[in-house]
């Protein structure tokens, strides 16, 4: 794992989110801030300490050959219903240096564990990740 | 009835990239009470005149709304278009489910609050009804997708 947590606050929100497993898929409701989330990490990813942090979305060129070029990196890909096809997941499978964050409903051709799934919860500003209840 | 599409074309008929579609077109246009309120229900986003919003994030523009928000509007302001519906959650499909006369791109199923007396048309061929039918189709498309090692 790169990061087993990450902890910030971007008040008015304070975030602390735990990861279980070397990928996480954060999937849920529509407008659960998963892109603001996201816009976030663009910033905290300029410190020392989250240098590790690489983020792809719908913007990011050459999006596949980039993907591929990550090493023990936290990557974070918003959209990736949209930007993974069957090779970048069958990638992501057998790739055991970086972490990742999948902003994703699909799910289809990734090893996954129940600690995988998760669904971003706000409650009274605190930001985190819940495990979502699914059959794996 | 809800046309759905769930083999991908490439055609200017279609919105893949709901985001990009709606940064650079759909939020160009103008946007009535309705539109207003579907804002306010999936996003907890105030509109305002200027096409800002208010969210418990910030104030921004009608730009930062979710995927889902985008989503929901091209569909409403592009009517005959086949618009993605893959990055949705349930709370947006729900509502998308209950409209008539849209069509939908989905590669995969969704569970979805689908009353008995709405009418789906899979690929232009096979017409269902209700959620029953809805799943059932799924379930003979996972079967198909099986046997051909999809």
């Amino acid at each position: 794992m790169i990061y087993n947590t990450i902890n910030f606050n971007a008040a008015p929100f304070s975030y602390s989110l735990e990861f279980a497993d070397r990928i996480t898929l954060v999937r849920g409701d529509s407008a659960t801030g998963k892109t603001y989330l996201y816009q976030m990490l663009e910033d905290l990813k300029l410190l020392e300490e989250y240098q590790a942090i690489k983020l792809f979305n719908y913007k990011t060129e050459e999006f596949h050959d980039n993907l591929k070029k990550c090493r023990d990196k936290f990557i974070v890909i918003d959209n990736a219903d949209l930007l993974l096809d069957n090779e970048d997941r069958s990638f992501i499978n057998f790739d055991s240096s970086n972490q990742y964050m999948l902003f994703a409903r699909n799910c289809d051709g990734l090893n996954l564990s129940s600690g995988s799934f998760m669904l971003l919860h706000e409650n009274d500003y605190k930001v985190s990740l819940e495990r979502e209840l699914v059959t794996v | 009835m809800i046309y759905l599409y769930t083999n991908k074309q490439d055609s200017g008929k279609w919105i893949l990239q709901n985001d990009w579609y709606f940064n650079l077109y759909t939020s160009n246009e103008g946007f009535t009470e309705e539109d207003e309120k579907l804002i306010w229900q999936i996003d907890h986003a105030k509109l305002n005149r200027d096409k800002h919003i208010e969210t418990k994030y910030g104030l921004g523009t009608i730009r930062n709304l979710s995927s889902g928000c985008k989503t929901i509007l091209n569909v409403m302001k592009n009517p005959g278009k086949v618009v993605n519906a893959d990055e949705c959650g349930q709370n947006v499909l729900d509502i998308l489910f209950s409209m008539k006369g849209i069509s939908l791109y989905m590669t995969r199923p969704e569970r979805i609050h689908i009353k008995e007396d709405v009418e789906i048309c899979f690929n232009d061929v096979d017409i269902v009804v209700g959620s029953k039918g809805y799943e059932h189709w799924w379930s003979r498309e996972y079967e198909r997708r099986n046997m051909d090692d999809l």
